[in-house]
C-alpha cells in the first residue's frame, strides 16, 4: 500500500510539470496584460520540435533549447501583433494556436516522411539527488524525479522571488494592472510586455517538449490533449501568482492521473466517462474559484500611449 | 467601385500568401506549378471533385458561422467540434430511437435532434459565462474534450455497431437519410438547407433589430449596456445559435453523409471553422465565400497528397498566410 502511495505522488509529480511550465508562461505574459490563448499550438510546435532535433542531434538538451526558442518565437509574434499592431489579442492567439497545430503536424511529415512507426527518442532519466533521496517516503518521491521536475519546481519560486521581492518585478506586474500609470512613472511598457511574453513563451514550449521526452518517447499529432486549455484554467485557479500556480498544478496533475490509474485498473464506470473527468473537474474548479480569482487589472487588453484614456 | 476597392485588400492577401507559399514548397524540392495546379482545379476538374468539394463546404460553413455569430457579440466561441459532435450525438440518438418513422417525420426530427443537442452543448459554457463569468474560450475548449469522449462512449455502448473494427453506431432508419440532390456521386440535400441557414445568419445579423442588439453588444458592450441592451443575455443567445448551427453540421454529417454516428467524424473542422471565421474578419457576409474557398484548397490539397506526396498540412501554410496578411491588411488600412 505504502509503495502505491509513493508512486502515484511521484508520478503526481512528474506529470505536474507541463500545467506548471505552460502555466507559468501563462502568468508572466499576463502579469504585463497580454492574454495568452496560444498554448494548446505552441505546446505541440515545442513538442513536434523538441522531438525532432532531439532525434536528429540525439542530445535532449539541445532539443530542449530549439523547443523553448520555438516557443520564444511565438511569444515575440504574440508580442508583436498585440503591443505593436494593437491588434486583438484572442484573434492573434487563435490565429497562433491554428498556426501551431498545423506546423506541429507537418514538420514531422515534412522531415521524417509519411511514416506509420515514428521513431523514438530516449525518454529522461531520473536524477536522484544524492543523500535526499534516502529520505524515507519524502525521498523517492520528490528528489527522484528527472530534471526538468526540478526545474519547474525552481522557476516557479525564482519567478515567485523576482515579481513579488524585486523592484523590476513590481514594475512588471505595474504594467499588467494599469499601464498608464506605469508609463507615467517612466517604465518601458512595451518592453516589459515583449519580455514577458517571450519568456513565457519559452516556457510554454519548454512544456511541450516534456510531452514526448518524458511520457512517450515520440510526437504524436495533438498529443498535449488539451493540456494548452487546461493551463489557462489553472492561471485563473492559481490567481495569477507563481505559487499557487504551482501548487494548483499538483491538484490538476493527481486529477490526471488518477484518471489514468483507475482506468488502468478498471473500474464500474465506462473508461470514457473517466478521460472526461480531468475537464469536467476543471471545469467545475473553475466554478468554484473564477469569481474570486485575482486577475491582473488590464489583461486581455492593448494599451495605446497616444490614446487619451484607457 | 466600393466592392472592388473593398475586396482589392483580401485579393493581394490571397495572391501574397499563394505566392510566399510558393516559394516555401520550392524549396522544399517540389514542383511548385504542378502542385498549385492540382490544388485549385481539382475541385472543378470532375464532377466528383466538385461535389467532394461541396461535401466539405457544408461543415466548414456551418462551423465558421458557429464560430462568427458568438463573435458577432464579441464573444470566443471554440467549442464548434463539441457542438457539432453533440448534434451528431443528438440526430443518432433519434434516427436509432425512432428508426421506424417514415421520412416525413423522421428527418426533421433528426435534424431538430441535432440542432437541440448542439445548442445545449453550446448552453452550458454560455450559462457558466452569465452565472459565474468564466472566460467562455475556456470552457467551449473543454466541452471539445467532453464531447469527444461521449461519442467515443456513444458509439461503444448499447447502439454500437459489432460489425464495424472502428467504434460506430448502427445505421438510423432509412426514413432518416437526407434526400440526395445527386445520387452518384452522392450529394445530400444539407447544402440547402445551409446555405439557407448562412443566408438567414446574414440578414439577421445585418438587417433585424435583435442582430442589431448583437453587433452592438459586441462593438461596445459598455455603450450597449446604457441603451439598455441586455449585452450578457445576448452573449448567452450568441453562443446558444452557435451551437445550435453546429449542431446542424453534426446532423448532416450523421443523416447526410455517414447515416450513423462515427467515432472521429469530426475531422478538422474546428479548426478550418476558425480560420474561415478569422479570414472572414467575423462577417457573416463573407464567410460562404471564404468557407467555399478554404473547401476548394482542401480538397485540392488531398488531391496533392495522393498524386505528388506533398502533405495535405502543406495547404495549411498557405491558409496561414492567408490569415496573416488579411490581419496585417487591416493594419496597413489604419495608418
Amino acid at each position: 500500500m505504502d509503495t502505491t502511495i509513493i508512486d502515484f505522488l511521484r508520478l503526481v509529480l512528474l506529470s505536474m510539470v507541463p500545467f506548471v511550465l505552460a502555466g507559468q508562461g501563462t502568468m508572466l505574459g499576463g502579469r504585463t496584460g497580454v492574454f495568452n490563448v496560444a498554448q494548446e499550438g505552441m505546446m505541440l510546435v515545442g513538442a513536434s520540435v523538441g522531438f525532432l532535433v532531439s532525434f536528429y542531434s540525439g542530445s535532449i538538451f539541445l532539443g530542449v533549447i530549439v523547443a523553448m526558442l520555438s516557443g520564444a518565437l511565438f511569444g515575440l509574434a504574440l508580442a508583436y501583433f498585440t503591443t505593436s499592431l494593437k491588434m486583438n489579442q484572442f484573434v492573434i492567439g487563435l490565429a497562433l494556436f491554428f498556426i501551431g497545430l498545423g506546423v506541429s503536424t507537418l514538420l514531422p511529415k515534412l522531415i521524417l516522411g509519411i511514416t506509420l512507426t515514428p521513431p523514438l527518442i530516449p525518454t529522461l532519466k531520473s536524477i536522484p539527488i544524492p543523500l535526499l533521496s534516502q529520505i524515507p517516503f519524502i525521498g523517492p518521491i520528490l528528489f527522484k524525479q528527472n530534471i526538468l521536475v526540478y526545474v519547474s519546481i525552481l522557476v516557479s519560486i525564482g519567478l515567485w522571488y523576482f515579481l513579488f521581492r524585486t523592484q523590476k518585478g513590481l514594475e512588471l506586474r505595474s504594467v499588467g494592472e494599469y499601464p498608464m500609470t506605469a508609463d507615467s512613472l517612466g517604465i518601458n511598457t512595451t518592453k516589459m510586455r515583449y519580455w514577458s511574453t517571450i519568456i513565457g513563451g519559452m516556457l510554454i514550449g519548454l512544456a511541450g517538449a516534456y510531452l514526448p521526452m518524458v511520457y512517450a518517447g515520440t510526437f504524436t499529432e495533438g498529443m498535449t490533449m488539451g493540456r494548452g486549455w487546461l493551463a489557462i484554467a489553472l492561471t485563473f485557479f492559481g490567481g495569477w501568482s507563481p505559487l499557487p500556480i504551482l501548487y494548483g498544478s499538483l491538484f490538476f496533475s493527481a486529477i490526471e492521473v488518477l484518471a489514468f490509474r483507475v482506468q488502468v485498473i478498471g473500474s464500474f464506470l465506462p473508461y470514457q466517462i473517466l478521460q472526461m473527468f480531468p475537464y469536467v473537474a476543471t471545469i467545475l474548479v473553475m466554478i468554484l474559484t473564477f469569481k474570486r480569482a485575482r486577475v491582473p487589472g488590464f489583461l486581455g487588453n492593448n494599451y495605446d500611449r497616444e490614446k487619451r484614456s484607457l | 467601385m466600393t466592392i472592388v476597392k473593398k475586396s482589392l485588400p483580401y485579393l493581394l492577401a490571397v495572391v501574397a500568401s499563394f505566392v510566399a507559399a510558393g516559394i516555401f514548397i520550392a524549396l522544399m524540392g517540389f514542383d511548385v506549378f504542378k502542385a498549385y495546379q492540382t490544388i485549385l482545379f481539382t475541385s472543378f476538374r470532375t464532377p466528383n471533385g466538385f461535389i467532394q468539394t461541396l461535401l466539405k463546404f457544408v461543415p466548414l460553413l456551418l462551423l465558421a458561422l458557429a464560430f462568427t455569430i458568438p463573435l458577432t457579440a464579441g464573444k470566443f466561441n471554440i467549442g464548434g467540434e463539441g457542438q457539432m459532435m453533440a448534434g451528431g450525438i443528438g440526430a443518432a440518438a433519434m434516427g436509432i430511437m425512432f428508426a421506424d418513422l417514415p421520412a416525413i417525420l423522421l428527418i426533421p426530427l433528426v435534424i431538430l435532434g441535432g440542432v437541440i443537442a448542439g445548442a445545449l452543448w453550446g448552453l452550458v459554457p454560455a450559462w457558466l459565462l452569465y452565472k459565474f463569468n468564466i472566460n467562455e474560450i475556456l470552457t467551449t475548449v473543454l466541452f471539445n474534450f467532453i464531447a469527444f469522449f461521449l461519442i467515443d462512449y456513444v458509439c461503444t455502448g448499447p447502439w454500437r455497431d459489432p460489425a464495424a473494427g472502428h467504434p460506430t453506431t448502427v445505421l438510423i432508419g432509412r426514413g432518416g437519410w437526407l434526400p440526395m440532390l445527386i445520387n452518384n456521386p452522392p450529394l445530400h440535400s444539407g447544402i440547402i438547407l445551409a446555405v439557407l441557414v448562412a443566408i438567414g445568419v446574414y440578414i439577421y445579423t445585418s438587417r433585424t433589430t435583435g442582430g442589431y442588439e448583437l453587433v452592438a453588444t459586441g462593438a461596445n458592450p459598455r455603450a450597449a449596456g446604457v441603451f439598455g441592451i441586455k449585452t450578457r443575455r445576448m452573449f448567452v443567445l450568441s453562443l446558444v445559435l452557435g451551437g445550435a448551427v453546429a449542431g446542424l453540421a453534426g446532423a448532416f454529417e450523421v443523416a447526410g453523409n455517414q447515416h450513423r454516428l462515427i467515432e472521429g467524424m469530426q475531422s478538422n473542422f474546428l479548426q478550418l471553422g476558425l480560420i474561415i471565421g478569422l479570414i472572414s474578419r467575423g462577417n457573416n457576409g463573407a464567410v460562404p465565400f471564404v468557407a467555399f474557398m478554404i473547401a476548394v484548397l482542401e480538397v485540392g490539397a488531398s488531391a496533392m497528397q495522393r498524386t505528388m506526396m506533398i502533405p495535405v498540412e502543406m495547404v495549411f501554410i498557405v491558409e496561414a498566410l492567408i490569415l496573416l496578411f488579411v490581419l496585417l491588411s487591416d493594419v496597413v488600412r489604419r495608418k
